[in-house]
């Protein structure tokens, strides 16, 4: 079974306390000798989540007194333990954050880790699968907490905002205008009406996170820019593709190669696989969190994937302009995994 | 018939022909797949042909015809890839 | 005489039929699923999208333009898509891709 020394992250987030309770129970079950459950917050000061450290002090203490409540008789037999970790390093991707608990698992001696399922350190991205798997490589089980819904699959419903409702009407509403043509009252008054139920259906599924307008507009923004540079790949690539196929030998080198993606959380990495495949000579055949199968047509075509410009665009689009600096594929090493390979 | 509309019309039967070119991969497979990237295909033909003879015809209203069809287009390859993976699970 | 309209309308029809030919070669040409999804997703996408912008043009400016232009968004974000879902149900079901090793017989 499962050892009884545990390492629990922890951030803000709807499904802590349950979180904290399955860590204590499964401690106390597990009847060992030293046991233990150590509350570890990732801090990092570039975080944009707006909690200082006043506030992750606040949140261990919380975190302390449920363990104790949940402990009750059992108390002197656990060693409850919470710590600040990471703090003063730059956090950015789920392999940052796998780093910085396998160091203080390894320190304080804890094999098993509990993952809140609702573990989102650095805002809105989630970034569970990957550091899962992260912390499996690094030799530590990983349990995840179990809650009330199936959280294997990425949530459907989630919480929102008015904006985010208003947001919803106002779109459907100029849908509606664009496509029915005219402003007639009758199509206003209907327009409205259906507006307001797609609003109220849909409203808590449609955003992975609440509207900041400024955020959207400069990705938008970003991602007309990006659109542009898109077209231009596409049509050159396309031309590529056009020889290829029309030439009387057919010189192709079909491949299946793995490589993993330096962008995060879905909308990004969706973004990222439609471009891949809209680029002529790839295609997107799986994507796993953010470990990409993609099927290559040529060896060109290949070439241009790992020198990374769709992905450093991708990151432009949704991070801003530093994250674009992050090295391509190929300097970090990921070129060369070839077909059938699981790891990558 | 003006420039224009004989253009259009030719572009029109030029995708038909492409078309019907591409159901020799429909009826050959060899796979499930196969074919469906090659209805796929023919469906994204259809929605051009359906704008083009909007065009040709200068009836803006087909093009509503073309945006439905195109979303059915897509809603098919997805049902079937969906049913292939899941042998008839629910979507 | 020819306007500016009309040459552009020709011109991106030409461009919108071609790579629909390219497409419909590839899709008979290739010698497997992948390799025919590429041609399939992409060159098609490209063919439609040309053409759907010459639709746009014929309208002049105006409420169909911005159909023929959401047509076009549509099918852009739509075709790979359906491509993705096809090949990732493809390799789920454990088809191999064809390498260059297994020789140039076409199926």
């Amino acid at each position: 079974m499962t050892s009884g020394r545990l390492l629990v992250p922890v951030s803000e987030s709807v499904a802590l306390r349950n979180t904290v309770a399955y860590a204590v129970r499964h401690v106390v079950e597990s009847k060992a000798a030293e046991g233990a459950v150590h509350f570890v917050y990732p801090y990092s000061p570039q975080m944009v989540t707006g909690m200082d450290t006043s506030g992750v002090d606040e949140l261990l203490e919380r975190v302390e007194v449920w363990a104790d409540d949940d402990l009750g008789d059992d108390a002197g037999a656990v060693d409850v333990q919470t710590a600040v970790i990471g703090a003063g390093e730059y956090l950015f991707s789920p392999g940052d954050y796998a780093d910085v608990l396998a160091e203080y698992g390894e320190r304080e001696d804890l094999e098993t880790v509990v993952l809140d399922p609702e573990f989102s350190p650095s805002g809105t991205t989630p970034l569970l699968p990957p550091l899962e798997a992260e912390l499996e490589r690094a030799g530590f089980e990983v349990l995840e907490a179990p809650v009330e819904r199936p959280t294997r699959r990425a949530r459907l419903v989630r919480g929102g905002n008015v904006g985010q409702f208003l947001l919803v009407a106002a779109l459907s509403f100029g849908f509606y205008l664009l496509i029915g043509g005219s402003l007639s009252t009758f199509d206003l008054v209907t327009g409205g009406l259906s507006g307001v139920i797609v609003a109220t259906v849909l409203w808590r599924v449609c955003f992975s996170g609440p509207v900041r307008p400024g955020r959207l507009l400069k990705r938008i923004g970003r991602m007309s820019v990006y659109t542009f540079y898109l077209v231009w790949e596409i049509v050159i690539a396309n031309l590529q593709i056009a020889y290829v196929v029309l030439h009387p030998r057919l010189p192709i080198d079909p491949k299946m190669v793995e490589f993993d993606a330096a962008v995060w959380s879905e909308i990004p990495v969706t973004t990222l696989a439609n471009s891949i495949t809209l680029t002529p000579g790839t295609l997107t055949v799986d994507v796993d969190s953010q470990s990409f199968t993609v099927h290559s047509l040529t060896a060109g075509a290949r070439d241009d994937l790992f020198s990374g410009g769709l992905e450093r665009a991708v990151r432009f689009v949704f991070y801003g302009r530093a994250a674009a600096r992050i090295p391509s594929p190929r300097e970090r090493g990921e070129e060369g995994s070839d077909d059938g390979g699981a790891e990558s | 018939m003006t420039l224009l509309t004989t253009a259009l019309f030719a572009a029109t039967a030029a995708f038909v022909a492409l078309s019907v070119v591409i159901v020799y991969r429909i009826v050959r497979g060899p796979t499930m797949q196969d074919r469906v990237i090659a209805v796929n295909a023919v469906g994204t033909n259809t929605v051009v042909v359906i704008a083009l003879i909007g065009a040709a015809t200068d009836d803006p209203g087909v093009l509503d015809i073309a945006l439905v069809y195109a979303l059915l287009n897509f809603l098919m390859s997805i049902a079937i890839s969906k049913f292939t993976v899941e042998r008839g699970g629910v979507m | 005489m020819v306007t500016i309209t009309e040459g552009a309308v020709v011109a991106l029809l030409a461009g919108g039929v071609f790579f629909g030919l390219v497409a419909a070669v590839g899709l008979l040409r290739l010698p497997d699923l992948y390799t025919r999804t590429h041609a399939a997703s992409k060159t098609d996408t490209l063919g439609a999208g040309l053409t759907l912008a010459a639709v746009a043009v014929v309208y002049d400016a105006g409420l169909p333009t911005v159909k023929a232009g959401l047509l076009l968004v549509f099918l852009l974000i739509t075709n790979p898509t359906a491509a993705h879902a096809i090949a990732r149900a493809a390799a789920d079901q454990g088809i191999e891709p064809w390498t260059a090793e297994d020789g140039g017989d076409e199926q």
